[in-house]
């Protein structure tokens, strides 16, 4: 140790000058803002990982007939693109967001477990390169869909085992990510900052935390019964030897059902963040929202088998199950109509965050209104793995998920950078993903109505219009992507300089306490939530 | 994780930390309950109909779980006060439960600091780390604001 000499700069001063640089930064931080930019960036690489997987589906499917892949290859990028895009982008990019905005939105100075934070950041890399090199064990990736369905996947080829391996790596790091946001918003929020004060965001993410840590553990016993299965003589899934392939199913769909809540929750509580903020007025029904989130969290453990009528079952579960979807409705409603009646008589204006906001509010709402024609059990053992379902999930994962996932990033990246995007930009982003994506995924419902299954490389010829304007849709709202990605690397390298309050109706403590871009360090002193 | 409550006194000036606690014990628990017991539902369900090997998994989980509360239980009591009475500095610690008291003569207390930012107040062989409930900045600022106290004293 040695005697402290010389003079010491003011706060903000301190705060870049001993920001640690280079590319140990980044791989040893413990950093709250710096791990949740590197979940940010991580998550929109593999989501163009994803998106090629996509396209390749989308051009075999331009026309009818085998043009392109071999149909091997076509399943194979089937599973990835769901597993890459459900588990690789949509996933880390809302833990990004509750890395960056968590600590700051509830007056803490990180993390609960930074150095935990760390690991749980860089387990993902590793299972993303176990996935991608997955296409390159003999026989190709496993064909098997992202639901990993035994016993296609008890018999599919050594690929399997390294998507096994990252299910289960990515699975730890979601648990280990769960545990800090739960410890981080349950006991480091800021003197006054009750529980009923936090912003949707955090509400909605703890809620999130708490699925999590419910079901990652089936998703792993799942993976693991397969695994023993296909080497080490177990009969989980085997029904030579007395197992139950249906089982797998329950239990898949166990955690699987959950799962689209975790990805779909930490959205709500994105829009509940931006729409107020461009409403000029605080979130209708505060209160209402939160039990709806935890109501549809709590639903969502209920109604696993709606996506297995046709697997087989007694009529009286399926009226169950039936009778427990159409429920979930009602807390999705509630959002819906406190979203409307948010922006009812307020002084709207229309930026980048809010027209996302907009579109995920109103084909969130078509997706969920779908949902409703699959939950009702006679339409569904008829619209069953057609590509009515695929339409319908991806208004869900797509235009709910990502869109939110644009909005929030749209409405937060002054904050995170200190500079501002290009609106007229960020506009055409909006309405080219919005009209691209109704054309690739409007269509689709009109195709599976007709009759088209998915997971095929070849169609009969009365599909052909329809995959082809899908196909053209697809290119479109890829193309668009790219558009986005450079408006993020123009807000970051020429972007006008940002207010530390950007959006006047915004209230959270990152835009009323803290300065733009906001400091590497910040509430190390809480704020006193009055 | 820390609190800081820094109070110019009349007599002197008292520098107070403690990790942040907005959980209390009775709330962790029932945090901790709810998911422990929410987790061995769904694996014993499970094991019920045959699936037994989430149980294991959600056996790791929870230890995890309850690791991460007993970190929170074993930090919550932790704090730091250094306390300037006339020519006195009184240093508190309890870290995991264990307290410390040190007391230093104003005029011969010397602030070090170590490689890793750390910073100690030291004399006659006697030496006690503190700023250690705060990160970089919370340390640089103690340090500034003792830096002042201790040198127009100094003897």
């Amino acid at each position: 140790m040695e005697a402290v000499h010389g003079h010491t700069n003011d706060h903000s001063h301190d705060d870049h000058a001993h920001k640690p640089s280079g590319i140990m930064r980044w791989v040893q931080s413990t950093n709250h803002k710096d791990i949740g930019t590197m979940y940010l960036w991580f998550s929109f690489t593999m989501f163009l990982v994803g998106g090629v997987m996509a396209l390749i589906i989308r051009s075999e499917l331009f026309q009818p007939g085998l043009q392109i892949v071999k149909p091997e290859f076509f399943n194979s990028m089937t599973t990835y693109h769901g597993l890459i895009m459900v588990f690789g982008a949509i996933m880390p990019a809302f833990v990004g967001f509750a890395n960056w905005l968590i600590p700051m939105q509830i007056g803490a100075p990180d993390m609960a477990f930074p150095r935990m934070n760390n690991l749980s950041f860089w387990l993902l890399p590793p299972a993303a390169l176990l996935l991608i090199a997955a296409q390159f064990m003999p026989g190709g990736g496993a064909g098997v869909g992202w639901t990993l369905y035994a016993p296609l996947s008890t018999q599919a080829g050594p690929a399997m085992d390294l998507t096994i391996f990252a299910v289960h790596i990515l699975g730890m790091s979601s648990i280990m990510g769960s545990i800090n946001i739960i410890t981080t918003i349950l006991n480091m929020r800021a003197p006054g900052m009750t529980m009923m004060k936090m912003p949707m965001f955090c509400w909605t993410w703890l809620i999130t935390a708490y699925l999590l840590v419910a079901v990652m553990p089936v998703l792993a016993g799942a993976v693991t019964m397969t695994l023993t299965d296909r080497h080490f003589g177990t009969h989980f899934f085997n029904a030579a030897g007395g197992g139950d392939p249906v089982l797998y199913q329950h239990i898949f769909w166990f955690f699987g059902h959950p799962e689209v809540y975790i990805i779909a929750i930490p959205a709500f509580g994105v829009i509940s963040q931006v729409i107020p903020a461009f409403s000029r007025k605080p979130l209708f029904g505060y209160a209402s929202m939160v039990y709806a989130t935890a109501s549809i969290a709590i639903l969502s453990f209920m109604v696993w088998a709606h996506h297995m009528y046709t697997a087989g079952m007694p009529v009286e579960a399926q009226l169950y199950f039936m009778y427990a979807t159409v429920l979930i409705a009602v807390p999705t409603g509630v959002k819906v109509f406190n979203w409307v009646a948010t922006m009812w008589k307020g002084s709207l204006t229309f930026e980048t965050p809010m027209l996302f906001a907009l579109g995920f509010l109103f084909l969130f709402t078509l997706g969920g209104f779908t949902g409703l024609v699959l939950s009702i059990v006679p339409v569904d053992v008829q619209l069953h793995d057609t590509y009515y379902v695929v339409a319908h999930f991806h208004y869900v994962m797509v235009a709910g998920a990502l869109f939110s996932a644009f909005a929030g990033i749209y409405f937060w990246l002054p904050k995170w950078t200190g500079r501002m995007y290009n609106e007229t930009l960020g506009k055409w982003h909006f309405w080219l993903s919005l009209v691209f994506f109704n054309v690739t995924f409007f269509v689709q419902h009109f195709l599976g109505l007709a009759g088209m299954p998915r997971r095929i490389p070849d169609y009969a010829l009365q599909f052909a219009e329809f995959n082809a304007i899908s196909s053209i849709g697809a290119f479109g709202f890829g193309l668009s992507q790219l558009l986005f990605l450079y408006i993020v690397i123009k807000t970051i390298t020429s972007g006008e300089k940002a207010a530390d309050r950007q959006w006047e109706g915004a209230d959270s403590l990152e835009w009323t306490h803290l300065p733009s871009p906001a400091p590497w360090h910040s509430f190390e002193t809480p704020p006193v939530v009055k | 994780m820390v609190e800081l409550m820094l109070e110019q006194e009349v007599a002197g000036f008292t520098y107070f930390r403690r990790h942040a606690s907005s959980l209390d014990l009775r709330l962790l628990l029932l945090v901790f309950g709810s998911l422990a017991l929410v987790s061995l539902i769904i694996a014993a369900g499970f094991a019920a109909v045959g699936a037994w090997l989430i149980i294991p998994f959600a056996g790791v989980e929870i230890a995890a779980l309850g690791a991460a509360a007993c970190m929170i239980v074993r930090r919550a009591g932790d704090f730091e006060r250094l306390a300037f009475s006339g020519d006195r500095i009184l240093v508190e610690v309890r870290e995991r439960g264990v307290a410390r008291r040190f007391e230093f003569h104003r005029g011969w207390a010397q602030l070090v600091t170590g490689a890793k930012g750390s910073v100690a107040l030291r004399s006659h062989g006697r030496e006690v780390e503190i700023g250690r409930f705060c990160g970089e900045d919370g340390r640089r600022a103690l340090v500034r604001e003792l830096r002042g106290r201790l040198g127009s004293k100094r003897i």
